[in-house]
Order: C-alpha cells, then structure tokens, then sequence
C-alpha cells in the first residue's frame, strides 16, 4: 500500500536549461537499466526474500525507486 | 506559498529525508541503539511539524482532515513549488 504526500523527498535546483543531461535523467528514471524497472524488481524479490531484514530493505528501497524525479526540471524543457 | 510556508515544508522535508535514511539503515542493523535513538528523535519532530503545518496549511495526504472546502486539492502541488535556495 502506498500513500501520497504532498511533498519531494528533496527539492532540487535546476538553473540552467540542459536537454542532454535531461534526456539523461529520464532515461536514469524510466530507461532499460532504470530506477522505475529496478524499484518493481525489489518489489516482487522481496516475496522470495529469507529474511526479515531483506523483506525489509527490498520493500524500502522498491518504494523508494519509484518516486517520480525530474519535477522542477520539467518546467525547464522546452515544449 | 508565502516564505513560512515554505520553510516550514522544506523542514519537513529534511527530517524525513533523515527518517528514510535511519529507517533503511537500521533494516540491516535492527541493534544499533545510536542509530535507533537518532531515528526516534527525527520521528518524534517529524510527528510534531506534521501535525502543525497541517494544522496551518491543509492535509498532505487525502486521508487528512481538512477545513471546508476540501483542501487536498489546493495548490501549490510539490513539482509547482519554487524553492528558494538561498
């Protein structure tokens, strides 16, 4: 069960306009080797997992992968 | 978002970034009483600056109580806030 807030994890600052490192990010995020494939991997491990300090830190950290990032840089994409 | 506002949820912030770090630390390492003090300390604060932001500011989460109307809806949303870093 997740639960929304309405907060970041951390607020980060974006002060130059960089397509590149941005394309770079999404790709970090949502790409083949990705945060958001790894974060479902974790979550399904840990049934399988032995222990309950495993159990644990694989929930955790799946939940952790798949908070969105990228949310102030968005803002400075061009359309 | 006026400037208390915005650091009071800046604050936030911080001490549950701490708590997601002990938290996963102390996963693997369910006897270290130090890291565990720490962790107790960050959530008791975090209890408190919860409670008073939502106090003031409306819930955080949609399970929350809310002034009429309901307030979850109001802006700013977490991506539209302009953090000031100075």
């Amino acid at each position: 069960m997740w639960i929304y807030e309405k907060k970041l994890q951390y607020p980060v600052r974006v002060d130059t306009t960089n397509p590149t490192l941005a394309a770079m990010i999404i790709e970090q995020f949502g790409g083949a080797d990705g945060e958001l494939s790894a974060g479902l991997r974790y979550l399904t491990q840990r049934y399988t997992m032995p222990t309950s300090q495993g159990k644990a830190t694989l929930t955790d950290i799946g939940t952790e992968e798949c908070v969105p990032t990228g949310y102030q840089l968005k803002k400075k994409l061009p359309r | 978002m006026d400037r208390d506002q915005m650091n009071m949820i800046v604050e936030l912030m911080e001490v549950s970034f701490v708590l997601v770090e002990t938290a996963l630390y102390l996963n693997t390492h369910p006897n270290d009483e130090r890291a565990l003090r720490l962790h107790n300390n960050a959530s008791t604060q975090y209890v408190q600056l919860e409670e008073m932001y939502q106090a003031r500011y409306g819930p955080l989460k949609n399970t929350g109580m809310s002034r009429y109307p309901w307030a979850y809806i109001d802006e700013p949303w977490p991506w539209e806030i302009n953090f000031n870093f100075n």
